[in-house]
């Protein structure tokens, strides 16, 4: 029954984010990878398989860290601020069932936003490979319709789901404008968090460098997510690796809504 | 076992961002409601009426005191499947029909799609919103929201319904659907207890009422003894008066007031009673229009109960 | 009930710290595995300076901080790697866009000229890059003589191009403001280019008005090197006597205190053994010390000072 109600509560995130025309993005997302084939064919030469995934890659990520962050700090607050939270917790529903329904719900919504610009760009590199000579397509680093970019996507969608479980974490305490700074925030810094341990090579107090090792192994670290620079070389990403790195992303999200589900629960609704 | 029980509830609120000062908007309520009543909590704006909703509900948490609906703590998710709640103000998803908001509030509280598809349509007819169901709620005035939000307390049939100001927000029309609405619920045994601060809202539907003032119960019981000793007189309208028959009752009147070509206003004293006005009236040759009691506004009677027992708010905003 | 909801909230508490300590372990186990991501392994997506300008709004001098930062550690995590295929590919382009961010960024000329000029595999090798970016601070600060100096000193130092290194001298001796002594620098480079004594002339001119630590280090440094130079011209003469004197080859330190041509074990400025080939005779440096590698084409002029003995 709990897995009903919060299934529920994941399908009316998900109708509402079809009629609020989030999708819209996947139409974007589609024009700029055609738009940018036709112009990057015409300019450069051999190289503009690679350009196009990398094109690709970057814009999932991109525009999924936008529906990630706009739709997840709105998730809880918006029930808050138009009070249907109030009718809607008079049902038979925790509130941590309520948390956890919404963020499987945006969940849903960026799995199909994913599947979708995967399919995009599989197409649009369908067609290239299509349109190239022969002698063209030998001198690609990785085929064009290589399977390994799946790993590429779903790397990213577990990066989204990270970045989606941080900003529900934020938004069961705070506003929905600092929610969005914080999130981005934490995703600038997740990325550059390799950096927080090599700053022991230019910062010379021991407390400030446990201090930077500690905050890089605490902060979400967002940069193993991104296999897009291995996967468009034609370089291999290990299976443990991906593994280990979804499993990371699992834990963490666990931990973010377990946090996050548990504020919700000793909230006031004035 | 009682439908709603309350014991020394209480609830404060921290105010101010840096310091924070206590406030209480509920003080030490307990209150016991039985299954069947038609419960009226009244009480001016501010008064904690929604306050001790929100405690029953556990929309907040209360300070101290506990709180049971039909026997079990409030904290209780199974009860709420028993139980209805209609906010004040309601509001809901604009994306969503009338229709889509209900069979998701059915799915919550786990009916059968059988059962929602036979009684959303019903409901929504019951509240009066035939034509509009199938409209996104965003294209809802405030009395339609109203509506739906009281469709959707009574979705699953409940046992007990709590009504945060169900008026408000309507036309006189639609008052009175909420009136029969109430009545018909109770003809079913169907514990309701619902908010207001006008008082002839409460008249027209309640067994019982609580008071509230400042956050603490002023008196509870039923209403015609806690508001019989407020009548402060009579206002008749009559018609066709001659001048020696005004003269003759303004004798026996506090006041005449003429309005009209042979109408007027009459006011009586509060030992008047209204069967022996009437026949008075007919004898000497006048038709009564209208008959009303002169009586306290609520805001009267907790000022009289405020100086009288000297409550007043510990901490005020 | 109170008890129950405290022993409650602890172990929620434990849980959240569990998980915690899930993730972190994963972390730091699959850094081990496959290795930990490395700072300035990121592409630089925006090459383009003045882009990166444009986009970075009222925020430029902090959006030149965060690519100055970059180009530090991407070059001291690049001098530090022992991968053999190592590059510095990206250390002009984040310098670019640093100083194109922020075009006074004084540290970023006069260091990113030292890193860019510096030999390979210690530095990105690349003199003529070193020459570029100063000409450019130049351009946008006419008043800073020092870039001229610096891209003299590129020119003498890692180019052995003296002709250019005293025409840049002269140029900076020219702007206002400029100290007396370019002037006679630039006679001197004309003079006795490659020579070990107008290097020294160099380096302790730079040593004497640098205003910054860092550059004074480095300046001390090359004279280090100096000094090394000397000191291995020294002990080269002292084989060839020993040679001479024997008609074989030493074949450690050790013959040749025996034979009284030195007093101990001969250290480099650095506090390291200079390093003798028995088969060759050859005088050099550990492979360890700190001076390596010597600049090359720097002839022997008068010895400064004698090789440091040791006890």
């Amino acid at each position: 029954m709990t897995a009903g109600r919060i299934g529920a509560v994941a399908v009316s995130v998900f109708r509402e984010s079809v009629r609020d025309r989030v999708f819209y993005n996947l139409l974007l997302f589609a024009v700029v990878l055609v738009g940018a084939s036709v112009l990057v064919g015409q300019m450069t030469a051999g190289q503009d398989i690679k350009i196009i995934k990398d094109l690709g890659l970057a814009a999932t990520s991109l525009f999924g860290l936008f529906v990630a962050v706009f739709i997840g700090v709105g998730l809880v607050w918006k029930e808050l601020e138009r009070r249907s939270v109030y009718s809607l917790l008079a049902k038979p529903l925790r509130r941590t069932e309520l948390v956890l329904g919404k963020y499987l719900g945006l969940a849903l919504t960026l799995a199909v936003n994913v599947a979708v610009m995967a399919a995009v760009l599989y197409l649009v590199l369908a067609w290239m490979w299509w349109t190239s000579p022969e002698n063209l397509r030998a001198a690609w680093e990785a085929p064009a319709l290589d399977p390994a970019l799946l790993v590429a996507f779903l790397l990213i969608y577990f990066q989204l789901l990270l970045v989606t479980a941080v900003a529900l974490f934020f938004s069961t305490f705070s506003s929905p404008m600092l929610s969005a700074a914080l999130t981005f925030g934490l995703y600038v810094i997740g990325h550059f968090n390799a950096d927080l341990k090599h700053f022991e090579s230019i910062v010379e107090s021991k407390p400030i460098v446990w201090m930077l090792r500690g905050l890089y192994y605490l902060l979400p670290n967002l940069a193993p997510f991104d296999v897009a620079g291995e996967v468009v070389h034609g370089q291999a990403v290990a299976g443990g690796y991906v593994l280990m790195t979804i499993g990371y992303a699992s834990v963490y999200i666990a931990f973010l809504l377990a946090a996050g589900a548990h504020i919700f629960a000793r909230r006031d609704f004035k | 076992m009682h439908a709603i029980h309350t014991e020394d509830l209480t609830k404060d609120y921290a105010l101010g961002f840096w310091r924070k000062r206590p406030y209480r908007a509920l003080d030490r309520l307990t209150l016991d409601v039985e299954g069947g009543e038609v419960f009226g909590l009244l009480g001016p704006n501010g008064a904690g009426k929604t306050t001790t909703l929100k405690l029953l509900l556990q929309l907040v948490f209360p300070t101290s005191g506990r709180a049971e609906i039909l026997g079990r703590p409030t904290g209780d998710v199974a009860v709420r499947r028993r139980i209805g709640y209609l906010p004040e103000n309601p509001y809901f998803y604009d994306h969503l029909t009338a229709v889509e908001l209900l069979d998701y509030f059915g799915r919550l509280l786990g009916l059968s799609s059988a059962d929602r598809a036979a009684r959303i349509p019903r409901l929504l007819d019951q509240v009066g919103l035939g034509a509009e169901r199938r409209l996104p709620l965003r294209r809802y005035s405030k009395g339609m929201l109203q509506r739906v939000g009281l469709a959707q307390a009574l979705v699953n049939e409940p046992e007990v319904v709590f009504l945060d100001e169900p008026m408000s927000g309507l036309d006189p029309i639609g008052r009175r659907m909420v009136r029969e609405l109430i009545l018909g619920l109770r003809d079913r045994g169907t514990t309701v207890f619902f908010s207001s601060h006008i008082l002839s809202d409460a008249e027209a539907a309640c067994s019982r009422v609580a008071i509230l003032a400042g956050g603490r119960l002023v008196s509870s019981g039923r209403l015609a003894d806690l508001l019989a000793f407020g009548i402060k007189g009579w206002e008749v309208v009559v018609e066709g008066v001659s001048r020696e028959v005004a003269d003759k009752l303004r004798a026996g009147a506090a006041s005449l007031t003429p309005i009209a070509e042979g109408r007027y206003t009459v006011e009586l004293p509060p030992s008047a009673r209204p069967d022996q006005v009437m026949a008075e009236f007919s004898s000497a040759g006048a038709s009564v229009v209208s008959i009303n009691p002169v009586r306290d506004t609520l805001e009267d009677f907790f000022m009289r109960q405020v100086a009288e027992h000297g409550h007043a708010r510990e901490v005020r905003l | 009930m109170t008890r129950s909801r405290a022993s409650g909230s602890l172990a929620f508490g434990a849980a959240l710290v569990a998980l915690v300590a899930c993730f972190v372990s994963l972390e730091v186990w699959r850094d081990r595995v496959y290795g930990e991501p490395k700072p300035g392994d990121a592409v630089l997506y925006v090459r383009s300076g003045a882009a990166v300008r444009r986009m970075s709004l009222s925020f430029a001098p902090f959006v030149s901080d965060i690519y100055w930062v970059r180009a530090v550690q991407y070059y001291g995590a690049t001098k530090l790697s022992n991968s053999p295929a190592k590059s510095y590919d990206l250390l002009y382009p984040l310098l670019d866009i640093t100083t194109s961010v922020d075009p006074r960024f004084n540290i970023a000329y006069r260091f990113g000229a030292i890193f860019l000029a510096e030999g390979y595999p210690g530095g990105a090798g690349r003199p003529d890059l070193a020459v570029k970016l100063l000409q450019k601070g130049f351009r946008a600060n006419p008043g800073k003589w020092q870039y001229l100096q610096d891209t003299g000193f590129v020119y003498y130092w890692w180019l052995g191009d003296y002709k250019k290194a005293a025409y840049w001298f002269d140029r900076a001796a020219a702007v206002e403001g400029a100290p007396w002594w370019l002037k006679s620098l630039a006679a001197v480079t004309l003079a006795q280019g490659g020579d070990r004594r107008s290097s020294r002339a160099l380096w302790e001119s730079l040593r004497e008005t640098a205003d910054n630590a860092w550059l004074r280090n480095n300046a001390a440094f090359r004279l280090q090197q100096l000094d090394a130079l000397d000191a291995i011209d020294q002990l080269t003469a002292a084989v060839k006597t020993y040679e001479a004197r024997t008609g074989a080859r030493p074949a450690s330190w050790a013959a040749l205190v025996r034979a009284r041509l030195l007093r101990g074990v001969p250290l480099d400025p650095t506090g390291t053994p200079f390093t003798l080939d028995p088969a060759t005779g050859a005088v050099g440096l550990a492979p360890e010390s700190r001076l390596n590698p010597l600049p090359t084409g720097q002839q022997a002029g008068p010895p400064a000072f004698p090789p440091a003995p040791a006890r």
